[in-house]
């Protein structure tokens, strides 16, 4: 048997192993009124790392990522139930403001969504301007940063009054990812990001995913393996609304513990 | 539903078989033709060569199912273990070509005591036999047994190495004997030791764990 340490101050030790996750996700439960739609789904993520959920349509991913900024129970009858600790604070914590946790933890959605009506300069503003921040030079500076961040700024600092429409499905992409940047968020969220994006479009948003986690912590949810592995550290499969496996990316890709992964994985299910 | 996929594993498992048997005839027929001394350089030579070819043609192909297809988990170790089991194979026969070279540098052999080189070849033919038997069938076990058999090609070529020096020194000592099983244990210790590795690359295949034996 292996000697251990003696744990002089046990709180101390909790919080020390606690704080090596930038998330934890604590027997979640994720509800369509009485429809349970993902199932006492247990699982840590690490700070700066990307973590892919995995799993065939409907077995519960876009659930589980909703229920980690509290936007799951903005769906009509919905309710999550279990502990989602970020940063050692419970976001279901019944003294915590949900508006406050989604400004923490960004999301990006399948379709881009930028606001129809506003430019792209406002695209990316609005959500400073709603929280308060009128100090234009600020906004310029957050604006112009996040626009970089989001590897767009080259293509669109000459045409900043544009509207956000104007741009091409994976610069709209990227024109959400740069909204999100601007609230500077610690956790983003990101849903089947290059679902609608062409080839190129999906790259760059890859070859982004992978440069932003220099700074933020990522959970992307795709149905391609191969994205999964190419961005990824993590990845977590799911089915049915069960987490089936999680690991790390190229264990899960090379040698997955359960039949149920593999078959998935490989392409032998059905 | 057949994956397209399997339609290529299929393909490139019929050449790594290919591979297999052709290399075990090289090998046995290098091996005989030292033991009766009759010249099979050329025929062992075209064979290594298409060996050769065969391991390429191996690596394109897996290359091309990387590719097009994207395999991961056991589909992938599957390939990645046929290039390296190619390799493998390619080099039985590279080395079924070198011993056949011996007899004809400085054979025939007819006076000299070839106790040692058949006792080693009977274990190392075995081996070869097993490595394309286990990668036939995907036996994770046969790994276990390569190696234990390896261990005796070993200490029989060890053994061999320290005998001959006390026995260089005797007055009827026979240097064309000596060179030529000394090299041709040689070959087939090497020889063990890829059936070894390709021992390796099943039980890679089957279990995802790479090195069974450390
Ligand atoms: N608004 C909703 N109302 C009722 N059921 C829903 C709703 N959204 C999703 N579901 C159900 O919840 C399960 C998980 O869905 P979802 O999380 O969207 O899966 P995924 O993102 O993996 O495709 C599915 O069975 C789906 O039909
Ligand atoms: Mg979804």
């Amino acid at each position: 048997m292996a000697i251990e340490e003696p744990i002089e101050d046990k709180e101390e030790a909790v919080q020390q192993t606690a704080e090596r996750y930038k998330v934890r996700i604590e027997k979640v439960n994720g509800w369509y009124g009485s429809k349970r739609a993902i199932r006492d789904v247990n699982l840590n993520v690490k700070e700066k790392t990307v973590t892919a959920f995995i799993g065939p349509s409907g077995c519960g991913k876009t659930t589980l990522l909703r229920c980690l900024n509290r936007m799951h129970e903005m769906t009509p009858g919905a309710h999550a139930d279990g502990r989602v600790v970020v940063d050692g604070i419970d976001i279901y914590d019944k003294s915590i403001d949900p508006v406050i946790i989604r400004r923490r933890i960004g999301m990006v959605f399948q379709k881009p969504n930028p606001f129809p009506t506003m430019s792209i300069f406002d695209n990316v503003s609005a959500g400073l301007r709603l929280n308060g921040m009128n100090n234009k030079t600020i906004i310029r500076e957050i604006v112009e940063e996040s626009l970089r961040n989001a590897a767009l700024w080259d293509e669109v600092k000459n045409d900043l009054d544009n509207p956000g429409m104007s741009l091409s499905g994976g610069q709209q992409q990227r024109l959400c990812i740069a909204r999100a940047l601007a609230m500077q968020p610690e956790v983003l969220l990101m849903d089947e990001p290059t679902s609608s994006l062409d080839p190129i479009g999906s790259s760059k948003i890859e070859e982004l995913v992978r440069v932003l986690k220099d700074n933020v912590t990522i959970i992307i949810v795709t149905h391609n393996m191969q994205q999964a592995a190419r961005v990824s550290d993590f990845t977590a499969f799911m089915y049915l609304g069960d987490l089936i496996e999680y690991g790390s990316t190229n264990q899960i890709f090379m040698n997955p513990e359960k039949e149920l992964t593999e078959r998935y994985i490989s392409g032998k299910f059905g | 539903m057949t994956r397209l996929l399997d339609i290529g594993l299929q393909r490139i498992t019929n050449l790594i078989m290919d591979m297999g048997h052709l290399s075990v005839d090289l090998v046995n027929s290098a091996l005989e033709s030292y033991d009766k001394g009759i010249m099979l350089r050329p025929q062992i030579f075209e064979g290594s060569e298409k060996l050769r070819f065969l391991q390429m043609e191996v690596t394109d192909f897996a290359t091309e199912l990387i590719a097009r297809y994207q395999p991961v988990a056991r589909d992938l170790r599957l390939i990645q273990s046929f290039m390296d089991a190619a390799y493998g194979f390619s080099r039985f026969g590279r080395y079924a070509y070198d011993i056949a070279e011996v007899l004809e540098t400085i054979g025939p052999f007819p006076d000299c005591d070839k106790s040692q080189v058949t006792t080693m070849a009977k274990t190392v033919k075995e081996m070869i036999e097993l490595s394309v038997t286990s990668l036939e069938k995907l036996d994770k076990n046969a790994s276990q047994k390569l190696y234990m058999m390896d261990d005796s090609v070993d200490s029989v070529f060890r053994n061999y190495l320290k005998k001959a020096i006390t026995q260089t020194k005797k007055r009827n000592f026979e240097p064309k004997c000596y060179v030529s099983s000394l090299l041709i244990l040689r070959y087939l210790e090497r020889i063990s030791d890829h059936a070894c590795y390709i021992g390796d690359c099943v039980h890679y295949v089957v279990t995802g764990d790479p090195s069974p034996r450390r």
